[in-house]
Formats: structure tokens, sequence, C-alpha cells
């Protein structure tokens, strides 16, 4: 019991928590000073116009430094943090970047990529102006042309292509997009299927678990609130979300939480578990099963959910017709299915201790609801069947009832706001077979990296082919055949490259065109960080500035360095010249609204997105007498919602019923329309029934709840897509051998990790970042110290050889008992390379190289390491280092997994002491061998034409980018089996 | 189990208290919030710039100056309770805030151990960097009797003392255990001055505007300077007068510290120092 003076006191603490909640309510700061009251320090918003800080360089002189904060979003990884631009009010340049506190995802916090923003803009190797080809692809030479001349040249010839039907022959490649759906809807415009994406070599393994489940494919893990917290792969430190998942694991930990990680390596995120896990890789699937039979023996599961929102009654009804269809009777089955992953058969997979397993069982199982997963890239990337990691994993939170829970794990739909925009152009009415070939019909996205293969099987060409601030002949495996196929004119008749900076692949191509960083661009971009919904906004941060200061700018290009472009403005551009007079039906989703028949202009485009499809946002604005556009300009981020909870539960309003239909498994069926949303965020779309219904909802105990985008509207524990698609196999929940099992291993043979990432670095996009090149610029192959004895590799820095199946790489050891023992490790972002002659690139990151063709493949010589040169920049005289590492994806082959499409990373490797001769950073590729191993795995699919249940090219239901037209689905006649 | 004192209204009183001493503009709204009087920019600046810097590293270092091993001690805390230390650690906004951020984390921690380890560390914050220095210290601004500041030191005493009411205590702070014995006499006026502008040394506040009290009240020049020049022209041109003034302050402080919390130990402390201080100044007084 308090002491009346302790209410005295109380009392007037909840004064204060009122009059602060009033304030901040209304958008405003109620501790405005610096850091100290909220212990991070961020400059009050009120201030942004006119904010004030000693020079440092000045000290001991008290020289006051003004600036305009302008905020824009992170073009570094993908989840797209807040960025505060710090612009002299004196000079008009931005001199650096800090955290956007006014950013719902990111908080004000950054990683170390984030403000070396600044090193990407200020990059004197950043290329500056429109270039053209003079002399051979590859040659060297190089011409600056102007963006008319650009321009023209691109349009005439897309414009051909489409008059002609060749629309096929039109392709964007995308790295990391960093925006939603815009380029999607340029190609689309063009009526052009001609979408390309790196996603096959990133994440798709896990996206293809998730969708199966729920018709999403993406997880948002609640972290913040989660009890558990269960990471596949060193998530915290290496992934995109390093940050907003970071500081929310963080939030967790501090309130208790325990934080579980399998990784074979012992990653950032690893210290920092309280179970830390080194599995075999591949045999993480089998863990979670081991987790999930666990909770099932146990009865740990909460029943009440599986019974109502697992599709169990589908799979009785389609596996076992002589069961009674009876949640007992699917309980009696459940408790058998995974009776044999017991926690000895997991230790066996996995080299691991069972009774550390059970342990670690015992802790999901008390997690209860809140339990938060992710799995993305590593096991899931990694292996044949690495999407069964993440569909396990899920089984473990869908047992647990831990599915849009407060600490649970969400669709990513349900946390993502994608605003609608101005136009939406139809979908495109061809198929692009050399991203979605017949062999694949259930890959999660494009078959990017079987390009080169496609394109050598004489399966198609490409007209004019765009890179988007991607560098495939560096990303992909087997980077070797990526650089024939780009040197060779009759399969890419025209090579552009969209890209701030010079890299493996731009050096091939015929046209490079300069694009902005992320203070240089305009996107919108939400994403899944916790449970609610916000948009940020990318911006030319020097435009914000201009236009705050009452000198609005038209065209970036007026603010950005030499002619740097931002391509929202360059896609408007390059459509009215494709379609100058409309008759292609292209113009008109690039027009003005406001004014017919003149070019849309990024001010109205994102004006109409942020007045019309951002909910709240207008009166928002309106309460400080901005306009939504200004609004964002000025804050750069917009929180929609904040906790959405259990979609899937919400009941499906009567005026969205009509003429309704209910299928003997409850899938419910309307005739009237959805109600109107804003948001288009990607989900599943699942086909209507018979008479053209939509799937509207799902009845669960007598009652129309809204449910998940899967064909049966429940959580699918059993896929009747992977059924009907030719692998039954595999449509539950279930455990798949790697290609790198030690079944799979040839005596001498060990497994190599090379999907990890360095904390700072964010492959090749952040490689002309000065402060991060020099925190990260290497990537030794990690080695157990008994490996190391039985390899011979004496000491850390001998030179290693690592064979793998079409060729060698050489890199310097690094002795560790980080890493199980039997595997070995080697990050990606490391071994940046120029050919001699070519532009310097990211000067602090590449080697110079030699590379030759002879008999036994091609061979890439070191000739001068990185190091110090004269630039703009005195710090290029400064680096010290010369070690950058080695290249080593050029000597990986394909592995499209079957059914994901996934390439699947992990190698079989033997690892030797380097030979005489080798020097570090060597490798040696045979692209005939390449071809073979792209001939062995492609063998292990099942194509649409033998499998397809109905006709088609893949589910309709699927999420796809860029989807076409329905009747593109349709199978050609030629690739239907006569059987 | 140690209940939880703190609501989160409670924590939001302490950084609002907290939030005073920091950036005058924030001292307006906490102190309007607070329904106290409002600060001007002027009346901030003489007490937390120019008599009562709010800094604990002032008050429980040897030296009695900012920085140092006190403020390293305060550093140490944050970083052993996982939270990296602001630039100035031993601020009082910033012990305040992390006073009331222990208060919301402890209150909002799901398991049970969680909640007992932020519990203890919120007391070990009170116990070893908010109650050894902040009696003294707001007595002291009170001391001062400006209008808005001297309300706000009164509730902020009261607020501690009540907190203080909820936490066990227990061994003698580090700080005041480390601080230096003062000895049988100082050797020397640089000593003499050095004792007597050092508060965990003398046990008690001298600040500014009491030196300048002391000039008019002595009848001696008030030099202006820092605290230690400025005594030393008292005790120079009329020592004492100026001991008088002084064994009359520390009698002043170590009668207040003694009418602390009964059995409290870092208040008998401080009333011992002061005390043992006094008969120093007497002692010296008789030999003039």
């Amino acid at each position: 019991m308090g002491s009346p003076q302790d209410s005295s006191l109380d009392e007037l603490g909840r004064r204060v928590s009122a009059a602060r909640a009033a304030v901040e309510a209304r958008g405003e700061t109620f501790y405005q000073g610096a850091s100290r009251v909220h212990l991070a320090a961020f400059p009050p918003k009120e201030r942004w116009d006119d904010w004030v800080e000693l020079s440092s360089r000045a000290w001991p002189a008290r020289e006051e430094r003004h600036y305009m904060l302008v905020p824009t979003t992170c073009f570094n990884c993908e989840s797209a943090c807040g960025l505060l631009a710090y612009v002299d009010r004196d000079t008009g340049q931005v001199r650096k970047f800090e955290g956007n506190p006014e950013h719902p995802g990111s908080r004000g916090r950054n990683c170390a990529k984030g403000p070396a923003t600044i090193n990407q803009v200020t990059d004197p190797d950043r290329i500056l102006y429109p270039m053209k080809r003079s002399g051979p692809r590859g040659g060297g030479g190089w011409e600056r042309i102007s963006w008319d001349e650009a321009l023209d040249a691109l349009a005439a010839r897309i414009r051909a292509a489409l008059t002609e039907g060749r629309h096929n022959e039109v392709m964007v490649h995308l790295g990391r997009p960093g925006e939603d759906g815009y380029t999607e809807r340029v190609l689309a415009s063009w009526g052009v299927d001609g979408h390309n994406s790196h996603t096959n070599v990133c994440s798709s393994g896990g996206r293809t678990g998730f969708q199966f489940w729920m018709g999403i494919d993406r997880p948002s893990p609640d972290h913040a609130h989660a009890k558990v917290i269960y990471l596949i792969s060193a998530h915290l430190e290496s992934g995109h979300y390093f940050n907003p998942h970071a500081q929310r694991i963080t939030q967790a930990r501090q309130n208790g939480a325990k934080v579980i990680v399998l990784d074979t390596r012992l990653s950032n995120t690893a210290t920092h578990a309280d179970y830390w896990l080194s599995p075999q890789p591949g045999s993480e699937a089998a863990i979670n099963l081991a987790i999930a039979n666990h909770l099932i023996q146990a009865r740990a599961y909460d029943r009440e959910f599986v019974r109502r929102w697992w599709n169990w009654a589908e799979y009785l009804t389609e596996c076992h017709p002589g069961v009674p269809v009876t949640f007992e009777a699917f309980e009696g089955i459940l408790a058998g299915l995974y009776a044999e992953y017991t926690f000895e058969f997991a230790a066996a997979e996995a080299g691991l201790d069972a009774g550390v397993l059970a342990e670690v069982a015992g802790v999901v199982a008390g997690a209860g609801h809140r339990f938060s997963c992710h799995s993305w890239r590593s096991a899931a990337a990694g292996n044949l069947g690495g999407w069964q990691v993440s569909r396990t994993l899920f089984l473990v939170a869908a047992l647990l009832g831990a599915v849009a829970t407060e600490g649970g794990t969400f669709p990513n739909a349900w946390n993502k706001f994608v605003p609608r925009p101005i136009h939406v152009p139809p979908h495109p009415g061809v198929w692009q077979e050399l991203s979605w070939p017949p062999e694949y019909p259930l890959a999660q996205n494009e078959m990017s990296y079987l390009l080169p293969h496609f394109l050598a099987d004489g399966r198609g060409r490409l007209d004019t082919y765009f890179i988007r601030v991607y560098n495939p002949v560096w990303t992909n495996p087997d980077g070797l055949s990526w650089m024939e196929a780009l040197c060779d004119q009759d399969k890419v008749g025209c090579f552009v490259a969209l890209t701030p900076t010079w890299s493996e692949s731009a050096w091939f191509a015929d046209y490079v065109l300069p694009m902005g960083h992320s203070s240089e661009r305009h996107d919108t971009h939400s994403y899944e960080q916790y449970d609610g919904q916000w948009v940020a906004f990318r911006q030319p941060v020097l435009r914000a500035a201009r236009s705050r200061l009452g000198a609005p700018v038209s065209d970036t290009r007026e603010v950005n360095p030499g002619e740097v472009w931002e391509e929202n403005e360059f896609w408007i551009e390059l459509s009215w010249r494709i379609d100058p007079d409309g008759s292609l039906g292209i113009r008109r989703y690039h027009e003005s609204r406001e004014r017919p028949g003149e070019k849309l202009s990024v001010d109205e485009y994102y004006g109409w997105m942020f007045s019309h499809s951002v909910p709240g946002l207008r009166e928002r604005a309106a309460a400080e007498g901005l306009a939504p556009l200004e609004w964002m300009r000025r804050y750069g981020a917009f929180e929609i919602s904040r906790g959405q909870g259990a979609v899937h539960e919400q009941e499906v309003p009567e005026a969205e019923l009509a003429e309704v239909s209910v299928s003997p498994l409850g899938r419910v069926y309307s005739a009237a329309p959805p109600a109107a949303s804003p948001n288009i965020v990607p989900t599943g779309a699942p086909s209507p029934d018979e008479t053209g219904r939509r799937a509207a909802g799902v009845m669960i105990d007598g009652v129309v709840r809204r449910g998940f985008p899967t064909p049966s509207g429940r959580l699918e524990f059993w896929s009747s897509t992977l059924a009907a698609w030719g692998w039954p196999e595999h449509a539950l929940p279930g455990y798949i051998r790697s290609h790198v099992h030690p079944s799979q291993l040839a005596e001498g043979h060990v497994v190599l990790l090379s999907t990890f990432r360095l904390p700072t670095q964010i492959h090749t996009r952040s490689a002309n970042a000065k402060w991060l090149d020099e925190l990260a610029h290497t990537n030794p192959v990690w080695i157990h110290p008994g490996d190391a004895a039985r390899f011979g590799v004496g000491r850390t820095g001998d030179l290693v050889r690592v064979e793998t199946e079409i060729g060698h790489f050489v890199a310097k050891a690094w002795i560790t008992e980080g890493i199980r023992p039997g595997v070995v490790a080697c990050s990606h972002h490391m071994g940046r390379w120029r050919l001699d002659g070519a532009p310097r690139g990211a000067g602090a990151m590449m080697a110079t190289v030699g590379l030759s063709r002879g008999d036994e493949g091609w061979r890439m010589e070191r000739r001068a390491p990185a190091g110090p040169y004269s630039s703009a920049d005195p710090d290029s005289q400064r680096i010290w280092w010369t070690d950058t590492g080695v290249h080593q994806n050029l000597t990986f082959a394909v592995h499209p997994d079957p059914i994901s499409g996934m390439h699947c990373w992990h190698q079989a490797v033997r690892v030797r002491p380097a030979a005489a001769g080798d020097r570090d950073g060597d490798i040696a590729v045979d692209t005939g061998r390449a071809r073979q191993v792209y001939r062995d795995w492609l063998a292990l699919a099942r194509p649409a034409g033998q499998v397809s249940p109905d006709g088609t090219r893949r589910p309709g239901w699927l999420m796809r980018p860029l989807k076409p037209a329905a009747a593109a689905f349709a199978l050609p006649a030629a690739d239907r089996d006569p059987s | 189990m140690t209940a939880v004192p703190a609501t989160a209204g409670r924590a939001e009183l302490f950084r609002a208290l907290g939030a005073v001493a920091g950036d005058p503009a924030d001292a307006r709204t906490a102190c309007a919030a607070l329904g106290l009087p409002v600060p001007g920019q002027a009346e901030h600046t003489e007490v937390f710039v120019l008599n009562c810097p709010p800094y604990a590293a002032v008050y429980l270092g040897a030296e009695g100056r900012l920085g140092g091993e006190a403020a390293d001690r305060a550093a140490g805390f944050w970083r052993a309770i996982g939270v990296a230390p602001p630039a100035e650690p031993d601020h009082l906004t910033a012990l305040l805030s992390l006073y009331a951020r222990l208060g919301e984390a402890a209150a909002g921690a799901l398991a049970p151990p969680t909640a007992g380890a932020l519990t203890r560390a919120r007391q070990a914050l009170f116990w070893e960097h908010l109650w050894p220095w902040l009696p003294g210290y707001l007595d002291a601004v009170d001391d001062l009797g400006t209008p808005a500041l001297g309300p706000w030191a009164r509730l902020a005493r009261r607020a501690m003392a009540a907190e203080r009411a909820h936490h066990p205590g227990g061994r003698l702070p580090l700080a005041l255990r480390a601080a230096p014995a003062l000895g049988t006499e100082p050797a020397g006026m640089g000593a003499l001055l050095e004792v007597l502008t050092t508060p965990v040394r003398s046990g008690f506040v001298l600040t500014r505007r009491a030196l300048a009290a002391a000039a008019a009240e002595v009848g001696a020049g008030h030099r202006i300077g820092e605290r230690r020049f400025t005594l030393r022209a008292l005790l120079e041109q009329a020592p004492v007068p100026t001991l008088g003034w002084l064994s009359g302050e520390v009698s002043r402080w170590s009668a207040r510290q003694s009418r602390g919390p009964a059995g409290d130990i870092v208040q008998a402390w401080w009333a011992a120092r002061a005390a043992r201080t006094g008969q120093f100044l007497a002692a010296e007084q008789a030999t003039r």
C-alpha cells in the first residue's frame, strides 16, 4: 500500500504522462532537447528547418553549421530504414546521414550502411554521365552521350520489338528492388512479361515454404513481444533486417525472451543466443520436425487453433479416404506422421546432442503464442529441398497457434502497405519462358540465374536487356556463363546498365546510364517489421530542400550530381518516347490526370498516391497545414496502423457476401466484390469457383471469416497444389535430404557454406562506401582446426585451393573453432574485380585481374591488389589494405531446386593447400562442365507439360511478380504431354 | 521478491524531474507539466550552469570536478546493465531517465526473473548513483532561492525521499566508501581550498552564490572567479570571519543532513563528514 505522499507523486506523474501523450498525439515532441531525456540523440522535428551543430573540424573555435534535415530511405539493403540527410544550408550539399526518428520501422536507428550513404554520394568513382560503348562489347571503349540520345535509341528498339510482336525480347532485371512494384507496372504498361529479379538466388526457398502454408510468402515475426525467438541463420547479424529486427530482438531480450539460433557458423547472432545449435548443413528441417514431434507427442500444441485453422479435413478427405473426417481422427494420424523424428534421429542427422535438442524443444513448447520465428536464406537457400526448412519452421509456429498473435509470427501482407498508384496497367498478355520456363511450374520467382543457359539452349533471345542496380556476372553462380552470354550480341542485342557505379557486369554493357543513390531518387517502400503498417518515402533530398526554400525542381537531374537521374522520371520519359503518340496504349499510364496529354510528374504521381491511397495521411498532414506529399517530403514515413492482429479471424461483412456458395470443406465464395482497399500488397490469389464467384472467406464453426489466401482458405498443412502438380510426396511439411547430406558427399568432400553476409556490407551495392570497405573487405575461408590439420593447412593466412564441381578458387584460410568440423565457409560480398584497363569502379574493393580462356576453360589471375590511388577524395590515398578476397560464386555451377526453383548454394568441395604459383583470388572455371551440371539438375524437374492438372503453366493462385493475364497461363500445345 | 514501486506515471515523473536539469526548453515543458513555475533561461543558467552543475561526479568525485573516476563509475553502471553509456553518463537528466526507463522495463517484463533483475538494477542505480548525492544537491539548489527551480528542487527532494522508502539500502555506496578521508588538518591553503570546494570531502556544497553571500556577510571584497579563487580571496582578506562563516555553513548542512530518514547511513555519512569539517574549521579559527 502506498503512502499518501506516494499517491500525490503518482498523480503528478500521471499528469506529466497525460501532457506528454497529448503533445505526442499531435505529432510533436514533448522533450525537445538533445539526447539526455530520450537516451538517444535526435533533433526534434520542429527544428529540422534550421538545425545548428558546431563544426567538429573547427574546434576549438565554435563555428556553427546550419542544416536543413530532409528525410529519405536507405537504399542499401531491403529493410528501408529511415535516414535524415543533413543538408548544409550554406552550401546546399548533403554533409551526412543519420537516422530518422520519425520512421516507425527503424525508429531513428541505423546500421553502418545507412550513414555510409554519404560515401556513395561522394564516391569519386561513381558514374555521373550517360555513356555508350565504342568498340567491341567489353573492350573498354566508352563515349559520353546525352540522355536524349540514349532514350531515343532505346525507345526505338523497344518500340520495334513491341510492334513486331517480340514482347519477350524486352527484359528488365532487378537487383534488390527497394521499391514496391513501380518497375513491374512500367513493364505491364508496355505489355511485357519482362520483369526479372534476383530472388531465386536469394530468398525464394524460404518464401516457398511460407507460401504453401499461408498463401503469403514472407513471415513477419513480432520479435519485440516474443517469449522465444527462433532464428534459422544469422538473421540478426547478416540478414537484410539487421536493424529493425535486431532492435526488436534486443528489446525482447531485455524483457527476458530466449533466443535460439540454428547456424552452422558462429555468427554474431549466435554469440547472442541462449541456445546456439550448429547443425550439419541441410539438417535444419529434421530439427524442426523433432521439435514439432515433441509438441505433438506431449500434446503441447494449441488444439483449438489447429482444429479451426489447419486444412486437416481436406488432408483426411484426400489422403485418408477411409478415415472419418473428424479432428480426433486427424490427431491420431498426426501422432504417427512425425513419430520417426525423434530427438535421437534429428541429433544423428544434425550432429548435435539429443539432450540439447530436447531442452530446446522444451523452451519452444513454453513459448505458447509468443513464438516468433524467421528463416530467410541460409539453410533455405543452401540446400536441395531447402524450402522445407521454412515449411517445417512454420509447422512449429502453427502447432503453437503462434500465428498473428502478439509475440508470434504474422503473414507479412498484414504488416505491409503498398499504396495503389495513380495508374494500374493491366496484366500483360504474354508469358516469358526465359524467366518462367515450363520445367519449374511451382518456382517461387523468376529462374533468373538460368538465363545464360536458356539463351545457350536457343530458347529465345533478348533484344533489349536492362539491368537495374544489379550485377549478374558477380552475383549469380556460374558468372562466367553470364559473361559469355552478355558478350554475345546474337543472344543479347542491346545491354543496358542502369547503375550508380561501375561493376563487373556494367563493363560489358552497351549503355551505362547513371542512377541515383538513396538521397537521389524517388520510391515508396513498406516492410513487415512489427505488427503494424507503414509506408516510407525515398526522395531526392536536395530537391525536397529546394522545395522547402521555395525553389521547386521538376527534374531530379537538376539537383543530382553530374547527370545522374532517377528511375521514375527515366521510365516515364522512356515510355513516352516508345509511344509518343499514344497509339500503342502505353503513354496513358504515364500521363498526367491533372493535365491530360502531358507527362506525369513524380510530384503528381506521389501526390496522388499519398492523397488517395494512404489512410489517415491526408488528415495527419492537414493537421499541420500541409498537403500529404509535403508531409511525406518533410517526415519521410507514415505509420498507417498498429496492431493489425489476427486478420484471418475477422468476420467477412455481409456487404461482401452475395450469392454465397460454400464448398464441402468450407471455402466460401461470393459474387459480391471485395471491399475496395488502397493497399495492393501482393498475396496469393485463390481461384474462383466454377461459376466465377471469388474466394471471399472460409467457414469456421459456422462463421465466415477472412482466412488465408490459400486454395482452402486455411493454413495448408497439406498442400493440394504440391500434390496436384507432381509432388505428392512433399505435400506435407517434411525433410528432404540435401544435395550436401553426408550420404551424398564423396570421399574427401566437405560442405562449403557461401550464403552468409558480413554485417557491414550488402553485396556489391555497398562496395563504394569507403567506411564500410575499411571495416570489411575480405572473405577468408573458415576452417575448423581439426580440418585444417587434416587438409595440411598450417596457419591462418595460408592460401588454400577450394575445388568445386566446375573449377576452383584460391583464398586465405582462417582457422577457427567458429565453424563446425567437416564444414568450411566463405562469405559473399567480396572478391570484386576489374579487368585490366577497366574503370576503377569500387576502388577500395576491386583487384585488377587478367581473364583468359584456354583448353581447360577460364582462368582469372590477380594482377594487382586494391591499394591507394589518386582521386578527388584524399581518403583513396589512405587505403591500407590489399586483400579484397575472392569471387567464389564464379566457381559454382547452377543448382535449381526442382520445386522452389531456388539456387541451392551449398557446395561439396575439396580443400587443399594452394598449389605452387597459386595466388590469392585466382579462379579457374570450366563453363563446359557448368553446362553439364545445369543439365543434371534440370533433369530433376517435373515440367508443367507432364504434371499440370489443368493445362496451365502454373497454379494460378500462386504469387508471381508481374502476373500475366489468365489466358497467358495456358500451356502451349507443344509443351503438353500427349499422355 | 521486491515489489516494483514505480508505476508508469511515477516513471514519467522522474523523467520530467530530470528533464528540468537538461535542456532549457525541456525544463519549461516539464515544469509546466509538473505544475511548477516555469524557469526562464537566465534562472536555468544561474542554477545549472553557474552554481549547481547537475553531474554526479562534481558531488561524488574526489576532485569535485566533472569527469574522472566518479563519472567512469556511472558509465560502468550503464555498461553493466548492457546499455551503452551516453556522452555524459552521470548527468542528472540521463540518470533519472535511466531510472524511469528501468522502472518501466521492470513493470513490463514478462518473466519474473527479468523483472527481478531490472528491479535490482534500478535499486542499484538509486543507491549507488542517485541517493548518495541528490539530497544534498537538491538542498543546494533550494538554497539558491530562485523562484522556479527552488520549488522544483523541493519536489524532487520529496520524490527522492518517497522513493528511498521503497529501496532496501544496504552497504554504504562505493563513492562514499572511496571518498578520501579528511586528514587531521589540510596542509596549507591550497589543500584547504580543495577540501572546501569538494563536496564529498567536506560534506557540504559550496556554491558561487553562497560565496557571494559570504563576502557580503564578512564585509570582504567579492572577487569574481572560480570558487577556489573567490574563497582564497575571502580567506586572505578576512580569514577569521570567513572561517566563522564557513563553520556556520557546515553546521547548518550537518544539521540538515542529520534530519534525513531515520537510520539512513548515507545521510548520516554526509552529516558526519560536514560535522568533521566543522570541527576542523573551528580548530583552524582558534589558531588565528
